[in-house]
């Protein structure tokens, strides 16, 4: 595995300055994981406050803010652990390169969501992450200075 | 895919198991007041800091405050929030509020009219749910060594010396905004106030969002006067040494504002929200909200030997009233209209 490991900058050596934006989101994406397991955001209902601040003003659809409003509110500690769960599977699956394309999918998803329950000062940013993800997700960025490619090279497929 | 799910799987496993194991960070035994108020009581610099220490000290308990941006941002949080996630105390709501606060949420009742309070205070407490904790009266505010002549009146306002150097707040989001387009009508009536209303559109600097935008424009030096209150000018004297700011008084009776504070029906930690009061209430607690908020204790001894003692015998005030829903939707109907119709709009 690691010998393919290093192989991957040989054959898909063009991939390389994508697996750094890899490398950093994952980071990025580990600090707030981090953050969110040694505050309390795990034991207090902070998440269910930024949405009620917020989710009147964005522009979800109604049927959307319906459900997070008499759904996900009231589950707010299992909300909590989805969003601080997701945050640790897209950083330690950009780090490493390891099953890249459906877990970007999942942060497509993930953005898609913040972008609407998180507020305004967060929504450009999650509007630029769902870009990222995605493209991630597109290019299969785990091949490069990643364990997919280990994968990809005997199994081949769509999810690598 | 059967990788992907094992790896999903495997950190939430992880994540669950180590969320239980962990030391909890806080201590579960003791009892969690939630107190909602605006941001500007709730910050280090407001007196909800130095209330929060204090009371933590006497009650065996955590205060933990939830803030929002406005009294209508604060009446959505807990129309939403409330029962779920328990609102035991609600701070900062003025009389423009409180009928809407009435409709919307049910409240607990609160027997405050045994208070030993100052004569202009006992209106307020004719509600069954709501106690005040401070006052304020609304006033233009500017400096003593501007050239211009001091305005006497709301009329004065229109003069042309006075164009683009007032700067106002938008009655739709901020409280002392909402004083003034009362104030306007109170003193003028419907038909003249609407007039004025039109004119003072093209007058005014600026219809601020928030108190704080419109009187970052006067300290910047931007406009030569704010719509603010009548002890505004003791926060320069007592913080910053600076005597040259001062407020006018005007020939229309100058409004009063109060700020309540209320219980809700489904708070969780109802009788340490009753003892929070209390000790916003209480000589020390009136001090501190005094000397934090720049606003006159509703006891009047916590003002005694003060700068303030003496700023409260201004007694050219209207009388006060509670709105009812109706009216306020009036005003801001009557405002939004005004203002739509505006064609120079700032």
């Amino acid at each position: 595995m690691l010998v393919s490991f290093l192989d991957s900058v040989k054959y898909v050596g063009h991939l390389v300055p994508i697996s750094f934006l890899r490398i950093f989101l994952g980071y990025y994406y580990l600090q707030s994981a981090m953050l969110k397991y040694t505050s309390d955001f795990l034991n207090k209902p902070k998440i269910a406050e930024t949405i009620s601040e917020f989710l009147p003003l964005s522009q979800a659809p109604e049927w959307y803010k319906v459900i997070i409003t008499t759904q996900m509110i009231p589950q707010w500690q299992i909300l909590a652990f989805l969003i601080t769960g997701f945050e640790f599977a897209i950083a330690i699956s950009y780090l490493i390169g390891y099953v890249v394309r459906p877990v970007a999918v999942l942060g497509v998803l993930l953005s898609l969501n913040m972008i609407f329950i998180m507020g305004p000062a967060f929504e450009d940013l999650n509007k630029t992450f769902l870009a990222l993800h995605f493209v991630m997700a597109w290019i299969g960025a785990g091949r490069c200075l990643g364990v997919d490619y280990y994968f990809y090279k005997r199994r081949r497929g769509l999810w690598w | 895919m059967q990788h992907f799910i094992i790896f999903i799987f495997s950190i939430f496993f992880v994540l669950v198991l180590s969320f239980f194991n962990r030391k909890s960070v806080v201590d579960e035994t003791q009892k969690t007041l939630r107190v909602y108020g605006y941001s500007s009581f709730t910050s280090k610099l407001g007196p909800g800091y130095d209330l929060k220490k204090k009371f933590e000290q006497i009650c065996n308990c955590r205060v933990e405050f939830v803030e929002a941006a406005d009294s209508g941002v604060l009446l959505q949080r807990i129309k939403l929030e409330g029962a779920t996630l328990g609102a035991d105390l609600v701070i900062g709501l003025d009389q423009y509020d409180l009928q809407k606060a009435l409709s919307e949420i049910n409240w607990r009742k609160l027997d405050f009219s045994q208070l030993e309070i100052d004569e202009i205070i006992r209106p307020a407490l004719s509600n069954s749910y709501f106690v005040p904790f401070d006052w304020g009266v609304i006033a233009f505010v500017g400096r003593k060594e501007d050239p211009l002549p001091a305005p006497k009146s709301l009329k004065d306002l229109l003069k042309p010396v006075y164009k683009n150097k007032i700067a106002l707040m938008d009655p739709r989001t901020s409280s002392p905004g909402m004083q003034f387009l009362s104030w306007v009508y109170d003193a003028m009536g419907k038909d003249e106030g609407e007039k004025y209303l039109e004119q003072i559109m093209n007058q005014a600097h600026s219809f601020s969002p928030s108190w704080s935008t419109a009187y970052g424009f006067f300290s910047k030096r931007q406009v030569s006067y704010v719509l603010s209150y009548l002890t505004s000018p003791l926060y320069h004297q007592m913080i910053e040494n600076n005597h040259s700011i001062e407020a006018f008084k005007f020939s229309e009776k100058h409004p009063i504002q109060f700020e309540f504070a209320g219980i809700p029906l489904d708070c969780k930690e109802c009788s340490l929200a009753e003892e929070f009061i209390n000790l916003m209430l209480s000589d020390e607690g009136q001090k501190v909200i005094m000397n934090k908020n720049f606003m006159f204790p509703v006891i009047k001894s916590a003002q005694v030997g003060t700068p303030f003692e003496s700023l409260a015998q201004f007694n050219h005030l209207a009388q006060f009233k509670i709105p009812s829903v109706s009216d306020v939707d009036f005003l801001i109907k009557s405002w939004t209209s005004i203002r739509r119709g505006d064609k120079n709009a700032k």
